[in-house]
């Protein structure tokens, strides 16, 4: 299983070696390249093998395998197709996005299609664009991590530049440019229905939610301000910034504010406690390029709707103590009642307070061309545990990424990365785009 | 003696009949690269030293000094990014990523020797003063110094065809004078319209021994767009423009 990743790897560089070798040394430019059609289609496919080198002692492994023995490694095979396809006409333009992936894991094969997006744009000027559908506003400066995406679902901070998922919204961009400091301004509102059958997780439903984001250029600095009511989440509030202050700096931050935000935890006794009161988010970030090509990317992120260290003590205590019941008795009651508290709630990426990002990627180094090989850090600063993940990337195939990574989570007991069903994680990618 | 001073009074004369105005060559160098605005197609070519090559296919449009818009048509992996400079700010909008974000100058969004800056050209007089001009028998030799400190390159040398008042070459140094790429202009070629130009850009430097860019332009013409297109909001609809 191991071996398999390396030497496709290995194989596909010398191929995509002599393919390139065989090309002419004279430049062309057919036009035809270039003709416009109405309509475009495309997308990639990604096989996808994953090795876990599971954590037998922590919490979320006796949570997951409390009534199975899947040995000291598991064994993950995922295949994803995504498709894309547009049709232009006139002021009108359709554009779907699909998703279908297949997961065979310990717990069997597994298929799901979904409609990541679809929508009708209609364009009457460059200055107004009407929206209706399923779309992914993607809000926010951040790169891990974004407290100011309010309509879109939360991402997640190992795979910050996948697609997600969007909301069937209805939405307008109305824009104005200026001269002098101010040079834009545009405004979004956005109606995003929450019913049975709409957007039903989005919130609380039978609701009609109204959004709003506005953006201004102003003295070279990108900053919007935004806001989400109507019912179905608590009302929040929102700006970022984004700006370079040199030609190889930049700086980027997110702040949030969330009325009567619900928090819902399982207390060490099982009893599943509601708080309520008005909680903050921020980030703070900055972007920079060495001159041996080196970029690294480092956030700070408060996240005001996190669990404090007593509360995630007190979960993982009750799983522990329901695993402990199960041993003897066989009756996994509470067992199943932490799986339902943890799908609702500790389901979500960096479920902490704090967290530091940091990460390092270094284009071509050692003149090995095509190969950024990089380095990932998240820290939670509240329990001090962290992931640690190296990985290289080759891009010598046309149209073809192909990525090995590994990821060490670290953290003493009753921490979030030390709790872990996993220790370790091996994952290899290939993406082939058409 | 009444012989010198009408030497002299003629020299006088003469110096600033001759002394040329390096601002306005410097934007006759510009026009005659390109209208102030306009559509264009190019192709990338990242050469590498062992022969493999990367190739980028991109649509472009640009408004006045300071605004430029690229558009990723090829390949694949790369289709429909595309990346937006106003002045000293430059995005990329990747489809996947689903939002723009900032990038900077020195970095490149295609590898190899061509970096934001190059790909995303303004006009060279909205970005640098000339100190001095050299003529030559058969060029003029542009000394440029950057106006701030967020251009990429410090000073460039250009070197300008007297005739056509079209460049040959340009060196891109540091402020220290240390070279950091040479790009060469070839090809000059009729795009229709009034546009005679050169038709590719290739690019070494001393930094990447081996390796070479080249840029070649199809399909340049004159055409004005609405200030809006030059948005952040507007970057995931480019493709509209064509």
């Amino acid at each position: 299983m191991k071996a398999a990743p390396c030497i496709l790897f290995v194989v596909l560089w010398l191929l995509g070696g002599l393919s390139y070798a065989a090309f002419a040394e004279e430049y062309t430019f057919d036009e035809s390249e270039i003709e416009k059609k109405s309509y475009h289609i495309g997308g990639y496919a990604e096989f996808r093998p994953v090795l876990f080198g599971l954590d037998r002692g922590a919490s979320l492994y006796k949570l997951k395998f409390y009534n199975r023995d899947e040995g000291a490694t598991l064994e993950e095979y995922n295949a994803a197709l995504q498709l894309e396809g547009g049709l232009e006409k006139g002021i009108a333009r359709i554009f779907v996005r699909t998703n279908s992936e297949y997961q065979n894991s310990y717990l069997g094969g597994h298929f799901k299609t979904s409609v990541y997006e679809g929508f009708l744009s209609i364009r009457p000027s460059s200055s107004l664009t009407i929206d209706i559908g399923k779309k992914a506003l993607k809000w926010g400066k951040g790169y891990a991590w974004n407290p100011v995406a309010f309509v879109d679902r939360p991402k997640d901070p190992d795979e910050p530049e996948q697609n997600l998922e969007g909301f069937i919204v209805a939405s307008a961009d109305c824009i104005k440019s200026f001269q002098g400091p101010l040079k834009t301004v545009s405004f979004t509102p956005i109606l995003v229905p929450a019913y049975q059958d709409v957007n039903d997780d989005f919130g609380g439903t039978g609701h009609m939610n109204f959004a709003a984001k506005l953006y201004l250029l102003i003295y070279d600095t990108d900053i919007d301000f935004m806001a989400l009511s109507g019912g179905s989440k608590p009302r929040r509030y929102g700006a970022d910034f984004s700006r370079n202050i040199r030609t190889n700096l930049e700086i980027h931050g997110e702040f949030a504010f969330l009325k009567d935000y619900e928090k819902r935890f399982l207390s060490e006794s099982g009893e599943l406690v509601d708080k309520k009161k008005d909680v903050a988010s921020y980030l703070a970030g900055i972007r920079y390029l060495t001159e041996t090509d080196t970029t690294y990317i480092l956030e700070y992120y408060r996240n005001g709707t996190g669990f404090t260290e007593n509360e995630m003590t007190g979960y993982f205590t009750f799983i522990d103590n329901a695993y402990n019941a199960y041993v003897p008795s066989g009756s996994d009651m509470l067992l199943k009642k932490a799986l339902k508290a943890t799908s609702g709630n500790y389901g979500r990426p960096n479920l902490m307070r704090d967290y530091i990002y940091l990460r390092a990627s270094r284009k071509e180094p050692f003149d090995i061309l095509y190969f950024t090989p990089s380095i990932t850090w998240i820290y939670n600063m509240n329990d001090k545990s962290y992931s640690l993940s190296p990985e290289i990337l080759y891009i010598g195939i046309k149209n073809l990424d192909l990525r090995l990574r590994a990821s060490i989570l670290k953290g003493e007991r009753f921490s979030e990365y030390g709790e872990k069903q996993n220790d370790w994680k091996m994952e290899f990618r290939a993406r082939y785009y058409f | 003696m009444m012989r010198m001073l009408i030497a002299v009074v003629a020299l006088l004369v003469a110096i600033p009949a001759h002394a040329i105005d390096g601002a306005a060559l410097l934007k006759q160098v510009d026009r005659n690269l390109n209208p102030e605005s306009y559509e264009s197609y190019r192709k990338l070519v990242n050469v590498e030293p062992d022969g493999r090559r990367k190739e980028y296919t991109l649509f472009t449009v640009k408004k006045g000094a300071d605004k430029v818009a690229s558009l990723f048509l090829a390949p694949a992996s790369d289709k429909g990014r595309s990346t937006l400079r106003l002045g000293d700010n430059m995005w990329l909008y990747i489809p996947n990523v689903g939002k723009p974000v900032r990038i900077t100058s020195l970095q490149s969004v295609v590898g190899g020797v061509f970096n934001n800056a190059d790909i995303l050209q303004l006009d060279y007089a909205a970005e640098y003063t000339v100190e001095k001009v050299e003529e030559g028998e058969k060029e003029y030799l542009l000394h440029l110094k950057a106006k701030t400190k967020a251009v990429a390159y410090d000073r460039l040398r250009l070197r300008a065809d007297r005739t056509s008042k079209l460049p040959k070459k340009i060196e891109c140094l540091t402020e220290a004078n240390m070279l950091i790429k040479t790009i060469h202009f070839k090809d000059v070629k009729d795009f229709g319209g009034g546009i005679v130009r050169p038709s590719v850009m290739e690019t070494d430097s001393p930094l990447y021994k081996g390796y070479k860019s080249v840029m070649i332009f199809a399909k340049l013409k004159a055409k004005d767009f609405k200030d809006e297109v030059f948005t952040l909001t507007f970057m995931p609809n480019v493709e509209s423009l064509r």
